[in-house]
């Protein structure tokens, strides 16, 4: 029985997690336990929005690179349109966080779509537009936790259910519900598929009458969308926002997309593997922290040393498959 | 049965060259017709009229006798019209399944891919072939790439395939195959328009076969009624008024290449002759014969991967443009665009490009006066027509970008000559001069190899012509007793059906 | 050649343009000690913006050299903390710089993978080393003649970093423009194939423009360094904006082939400016920095406009 690409993916990808957690459990006393589940999961479910997110955009070979400045505008937004109604009903404030995401994924969607310009540099434009549009509204002043309604710092930490000492919180069950619907969404709906096909083959896409340009725009509002569901999350966590919330995400972001198996070239990846790409990088992040051997700094090294590894890896596998391709040729 | 397409008087034009001249075409449901011609006839025009990609200057085209505009592709689409051609488009990350039905716009929105694979490969074995659809595209060989093509096309409901050389790059079991799902199609009732240059495919195949020569429609006749010889004549058939005359041979009898058993897999092989300096030696064939892959392979750009090669008796082996140029090769490639010139940059820039060393001085400066000295001979010599020469080349008209070439090649001086398809899409005018500076550098001496699809010119320039076919030297012509005919039979026919060639 | 010029016409209208608005907003922008300080606090940018020109014209990215500035700056202080001479940590430093831009050139050059995404993740790379050196600790007490160079005047008022600068851009102009290493860059970058074709040593030239741009940037971190006396981990963090959007609005592609480095100085001297006079008027770094991501996507879309200009002047006529 031959194995799926993508399948052997997510089992490759599946097993350095679990031997990334053998090895440190080798190394730290008691490091297994459910206080490290709990740590871990809540910060896993901000970094997994975001990083599907980024998966939508970068399957249709664009990246976002603005992602962090979304996170950091619309927990900063979010925040301070809570502090002015503190009556809001608490169901509708995630929404009110992804439209003001959508807004900024729709800007960078429209700058690219609509001119054709290199994605890679209208996002990291809008990453440093974005951040002082937030410096301006905010006046250097930060947004701080007893200013906020109470339901929204209590949020964060409070739990769907509990299974023996594993707290399950309410962030973590949206996030996957998130990472599911997603995953359904890509695998199983026929508007899914374009977000594939655009990457796959623009030209191919074209002729088979697909609109790149909206389904591009899409990628970046969806983007901007959970960017801003992360930062509603972000805001609910941490309480106190100031103008360098989210600062550095979108570096994040990538990195779990690629670790987790997302071709950067577009065409193929698996939002299931991005989930287990975020852990996988949560989970080192972590666990540096409480390593006496090496410091906890080496994190941001090991992240970029990781992505290059991957997209290398990633490379060099999909030469070697194309090269086993026969072709017919002269006789 | 009445025609499934009927096309008529089609006339298409480009920038004053007539592509298309009153063409007609009838196509008949459950019926292969063969349409043959040599290259630059018209038939991709044709093609991309039929597909939609352009639109005819005059003339109508019938589907089932109701007339039709095909705005664009998507137009042509509907009314059943779908194409394949050599090199297929499909999405290599998506499943074989996936591809045949992505375009599908009134499938359900949630996917069900259980029936997505049967009805795949319900779709496959309609083309008596048999192709796991959860397979990725990446993963198929070309021929079975094309597979997938048709099987998409006639789950659109094509009632008209157009295969344009679909077998160039098959191998024989390959082929067969195609023809097997070509007569499966025909049986289910599809008009097939099937586009090859390999002869013998058309008695193997089709039912009715076109000849067209210059955008004209020359003949149509059952495949029964007609010989490789007759359509092979009316293929070329010309009057001899479009011939250029013809100069006495600068032919020195001095050997300065000699090449043997040169072979590149999958490409070309058993590859042996010589050229002379002051020789003119013609390559001829059709597209895909693999002439440029041997000329690459010279220059150092594809390396061959066996046999020899002497320059003035010097064995050689070449591995690199840079090496083939100290060498003292030069090569003239056919496209101008993307192996040619930097369309960007200036003229004398692109000239000198590969002799910088020769302009630059010490720590790499660059003396500019020279470059212009040097650019500015070529524009006399060459007669360059251009305000000055640091305008972007890409300024310039086709025929004189392709003297701009030229001139960056003779700047290298060369031993040894290269030229492929040296005037293609340029004007009569300047194709002359082209072919008289051609000649003027064999009297001086330089051995010079052509690659050309062109028959008047390759029969007004060539001491020899080498014919290839299918990556293979198949005869030689004295260039001053061949004729179109001999040339054309050579390049079309069956190995097996040619023997003791000239 | 006559848009070219034109472009770079253009752009110097505008520098006057604001040149002067600054002069009419504050009576300080045109005293001697504020351009000075206005070069002297952009130096490190505008160094490397002028490397980055023939990054981009050969139609490459390199998005690492501002954490390459930082870890040049960060090895330089933690060598100095570790008792080192600091003349030897300076060259180390530099050496750093070498290593990284050869590495970049590795995996773009040799392995074939996208600058774009191996300078991304070396971005990261870079930028964490750094932090493995310094941690969250910000590190000073260099030798004073290092912090002279970057703070005292070299020749009367006029620092080293400005010095440097105008050498180098007078260095960086005759490359570009008048040898054969700038044919070729421009070659390259305007048609690869053509470039390859014509025997140009396409990956050598790449490699060497890539391991340039690695050591400039570890200078210019040191240059940082010696300006502020002091090193942190996130030293010249983001700087990769300020930099790319000064080649781009210079009227080079973000496609290859095309620009000139006398369009990059033009614009340099016109971000320097625009910020200069923003600080004057009070506004602070990350509103300027947001007005230069809006000048950066302007400058992308500078060939989009520049054809629609085209298409109106050709209507016109």
């Amino acid at each position: 029985m031959r194995v799926p690409l993508g399948t052997l993916r997510i089992l490759v990808l599946l097993a350095v997690f679990v031997a990334t957690g053998l090895f440190f459990a080798s190394q730290i006393d008691g490091y297994l336990n459910a206080r490290l589940f709990n740590r871990i999961s809540g910060s896993v479910a901000v970094i997994a929005l975001i990083a599907v997110g980024q998966a939508f955009v970068v399957l249709t070979r664009n990246i976002d690179l603005s992602i962090g400045s979304v996170v950091g505008g619309t927990a900063y937004f979010t925040g301070g349109i809570l502090i002015a109604y503190p009556g809001l009903p608490p169901m509708l404030v995630p929404f009110l966080a992804m439209a003001i995401g959508a807004v900024f994924g729709a800007a960078n969607g429209f700058l690219v779509a609509r001119f054709r310009l290199p994605s890679i540099i209208v996002t990291l434009a809008t990453l440093a537009i974005f951040r002082s549009i937030l410096v301006q509204s905010s006046d250097g002043s930060s947004i701080t936790t007893d200013r906020l309604p109470p339901w929204l710092t209590e949020f964060a930490t409070m739990n769907a259910f509990t299974v023996g000492d594993l707290q399950i919180r309410w962030i973590v069950v949206i996030s996957v519900l998130v990472v599911l619907t997603a995953h359904i969404f890509l695998t199983r709906f026929r508007a899914g598929r374009t977000f594939f096909a655009i990457g796959s083959n623009p030209d191919a896409a074209a002729f088979a009458g697909i609109d790149a340009g909206r389904t591009i725009f899409l990628a970046f509002v969806i983007s901007g969308a959970l960017a801003g569901l992360a930062g509603f999350m972000f805001l609910s966590r941490f309480g106190n926002i100031t103008v360098v919330a989210g600062l550095g995400l979108e570096l994040k972001s990538v990195g779990a997309v690629v670790v987790g198996g997302v071709n950067i070239f577009g065409g193929s990846g698996n939002v299931l593997g991005v989930l287990i790409g975020a852990a996988l990088i949560d989970l080192i992040d972590t666990s540096l922290v409480r390593w006496a051997l090496v410091s906890a700094f080496w994190r941001e090294a090991v992240l970029g040393l990781l992505i290059l590894l991957a997209v290398a890896a990633d490379t060099v596998l999909m030469r070697r498959l194309l090269r086993r391709k026969p072709t017919g040729g002269a006789p | 049965m009445p025609p499934v397409l009927d096309m008529r008087d089609i006339s298409k034009s480009f920038g004053g060259t007539l592509a298309l001249s009153r063409f007609s075409l009838v196509l008949e449901p459950g019926r292969i017709h063969a349409l043959v011609g040599e290259n630059g006839a018209g038939k991709s025009t044709l093609i991309k009229t039929m597909t939609g990609i352009y639109q005819p200057d005059s003339g109508e085209i019938l589907v089932d006798g109701q007339p039709v505009t095909f705005p664009g592709t998507a137009a042509a689409q509907r009314a059943g019209i779908a194409a394949i051609y050599q090199e297929p488009m499909v999405f290599p990350d998506l499943s074989v399944a996936e591809n045949i039905f992505i375009s599908h716009q009134n499938r359900p929105r949630l996917i069900n891919w259980s029936k997505l694979n049967d009805e795949a490969a319900a779709m496959i074995a309609r083309l008596g072939v048999s192709l796991d659809p959860i397979r990725a595209a990446a993963e198929l060989t070309l021929a079975e790439q094309q597979t997938v093509e048709i099987a998409r096309a006639i789950s659109l409901n094509a009632r008209i395939l157009i295969m344009d050389e679909p077998s160039a790059s098959l191998s024989d079991h390959e082929v067969k195959r195609l023809f097997g799902i070509a007569r499966s199609l025909r049986d289910q009732g599809v008009a097939v328009l099937y586009i090859s240059h390999r002869l013998e495919e058309i008695f193997a195949l089709a039912d009715t076969v076109t000849v067209m020569r210059d955008g004209k429609h020359i003949s149509t006749k059952p495949v029964a009624e007609v010989t490789q010889a007759s359509m092979i004549a009316e293929m070329v058939g010309r009057d001899m008024a479009g011939r250029f005359a013809r100069e006495p041979s600068k032919n020195t009898g001095v050997t300065l290449l000699k090449v043997s058993n040169l072979a590149k897999t999958g490409t070309f092989r058993d590859v042996s002759f010589t050229v002379n300096k002051g020789e003119i030696v013609c390559f001829s064939g059709l597209v895909g014969a693999r002439r440029t892959d041997v000329g690459l392979a010279l220059f150092g750009v594809a390396p061959a991967d066996a046999g020899t090669v002497e320059i003035a008796g010097q064995p050689v082996t070449i591995t690199s443009p840079n090496q083939a140029q100290s060498l003292g090769i030069a090569y003239v490639s056919e496209d101008r665009r993307k192996l040619g010139l930097a369309l960007t940059e200036g003229i004398s820039a692109n000239i000198t490009l590969p002799m910088l060393g020769k302009y630059a001085g010490a720590f790499g400066w660059l003396d500019r006066m020279r470059e212009l000295a040097d650019a500015q001979a070529f524009r006399q010599q060459l007669n360059i027509r251009a305000a000055n020469l640091t305008v972007p080349v890409g300024t310039l008209s086709g025929g004189n970008q392709q003297k701009v070439m030229l001139a960056k090649w003779l700047n290298t001086r060369p031993r040894l000559l290269i030229v492929d398809e040296p005037t293609r899409g340029i004007d009569v005018g300047a194709k002359a001069e082209v072919h008289q500076i051609l000649r003027t550098l064999a009297a001086e001496g330089v051995a010079i190899i052509i690659i050309s699809s062109d028959l008047p010119e390759v029969l007004s320039l060539a001491d020899r012509i080498l014919v290839m076919r299918e990556g293979r030297i198949v005869g030689e012509f004295a260039g001053d007793t061949a004729t179109d005919e001999s040339v054309m039979r050579l390049a079309v026919a069956a190995p097996d059906t040619v023997t003791g060639v000239a | 050649m006559t848009a070219l010029r034109s472009w770079e016409g253009l752009l110097f209208a505008v520098l006057i343009l604001i040149y002067a608005v600054n002069a009419w907003n504050s009576p300080v922008f045109l005293t001697v000690g504020n351009q000075i300080n206005m070069f002297q606090l952009s130096v490190e940018k505008i160094i490397v913006a002028l490397v980055m020109t023939f990054v981009i014209i050969n139609g490459e990215i390199d998005l690492s050299i501002a954490s390459v500035m930082g870890l040049a700056a960060c090895a330089f202080g933690w060598m100095v903390q570790q008792g080192a001479p600091a003349g030897g940590a300076v060259a180390i430093a530099l050496a750093i710089g070498f290593l990284c831009g050869a590495f970049n050139a590795l995996f773009i050059v040799g392995f074939g993978i996208p600058s774009l995404v191996v300078t991304l993740a070396t971005m990261i790379a870079f930028r964490g080393f750094a932090r493995v050196l310094v941690e969250d600790r910000g590190i000073s007490d260099f030798p004073d003649w290092f912090d002279a160079l970057g703070q005292k005047g070299l020749i009367g008022p006029v620092p080293l970093a400005m010095v440097l600068f105008a050498v180098f851009a007078v260095l960086a102009y005759l490359i570009l423009q008048r040898t054969a290493f700038g044919r070729k860059v421009y070659f390259i970058g305007a048609n690869r194939a053509v470039a390859e074709f014509s025997g140009l040593e396409v990956r050598a030239v790449k490699a060497r423009i890539f391991i340039a741009s690695g050591v400039i940037s570890a200078l210019a971190g040191l240059l940082f360094a010696a300006r502020v006396g002091a090193v942190r981990g996130d030293i010249a963090n983001g700087f990769e904006l300020d930099v790319i959007t000064m080649v781009l609005l210079g009227g080079v592609s973000i496609f290859g082939g095309t620009g000139t480095m006398s369009g990059t100085i033009l614009a340099i001297l016109i971000v320097l400016a625009l910020r200069n006079g923003m600080a004057l008027e009070n506004i602070t770094g990350h509103i300027q920095t947001g007005v230069l991501g809006i000048l950066l996507i302007l400058s992308v879309m500078v060939p989009i406009i520049r054809e629609t200009g085209t298409r109106l002047i050709a209507r016109v006529r």
